[in-house]
């Protein structure tokens, strides 16, 4: 089992939330708030992708989200890009 | 752990000063560069992370009180050169921030200019537009100016005494009259 830790700062609940369930079918995730950030636990379905795969992919996925989510509140990102 | 060659100098001088950033190559091929804030805006942070999510894995996460440490890791497995890949992201850190200030700045004049495109955009009322508008006999001949009014009826004389006692002529009693004259 593989945990990656989101710190909360940076990556915003919903966006982790998102990413779970999008990556659900691939894998058993498990997410839990702690005192700092979240942390999603995932473990490989049988037969499935591998964990370490799934993992970065789940993390990619947030921080895309998270920084999508960050621009579309601040105007002045949006222009940047 | 460090990884910087003496070739590289920037990256060397940013490892040596613990306010900017600091660059550390992980064994499994992978990359940690931490961010000050106080330097690179957690946006511009953000903007350049999400550059490189085509081509690595990237996690973000806090490296100590306002700094923000990225990690960089091939999707492909290849061993990736993680000086090359340190400065492509301080590259683009860099960039990231100077666009956001120059957004900052201009910000007023984007705004202006938006809602004047948007203003013009909006063009002139359609036909449900006009068919909404609430016009009714009343309003819809009103003329404050006198725009309709004939030259007559504008400019008559306030009394209308004269004109009234004035016997009308007809234009065919003129040529009558031109007669007469000649007799």
């Amino acid at each position: 089992m593989i945990q990656i830790r989101f710190h909360e700062e940076l990556y915003d609940a919903l966006s982790i939330d998102e990413a779970v369930k999008t990556y659900e079918p691939y894998a058993k995730l498990t997410a839990h708030r702690e005192a700092g950030g979240t942390i999603v636990h995932v473990e490989a379905l049988e037969g499935g992708a591998d964990e370490p795969l799934i993992a970065a992919e789940l993390g990619n996925f947030a921080l895309g989200r998270a920084v999508e989510r960050s621009r579309a509140q601040t105007p002045t990102a949006k222009e940047g890009t | 752990m460090s990884d910087s060659s003496p070739n590289d100098g920037a990256l060397d001088r940013a490892e040596r000063d613990p306010g900017s950033v600091a660059t550390t190559a992980l064994g499994d091929g992978a990359v940690q560069i931490d961010f000050d804030e106080a330097y690179y805006p957690k946006d511009a942070i953000y903007g350049a992370a999400y550059v490189f999510i085509d081509r690595c894995y990237v996690h973000l996460d806090r490296a100590g009180d306002r700094r923000v440490r990225v990690t960089l890791r091939s999707k492909t497995g290849a061993p990736l050169d993680t000086q090359a890949l340190a400065g492509e992201l301080q590259n683009e850190l860099l960039c990231q921030a100077w666009r956001l200030s120059i957004a900052a700045e201009n910000r007023q004049l984007i705004e202006s200019i938006a809602a004047r495109a948007l203003g013009g955009a909006a063009g002139p009322p359609g036909l449900d537009e006009l068919l909404a508008m609430d016009i009714d006999e009343a309003s819809a001949f009103e003329d404050p100016l006198g725009i309709a009014m004939s030259w007559e009826e504008k400019y008559k004389k306030k009394g209308g005494a004269t004109d009234d006692a004035a016997p009308e002529k007809s234009p065919a009693d003129e040529p009558a009259s031109d007669a007469e004259k000649g007799s």
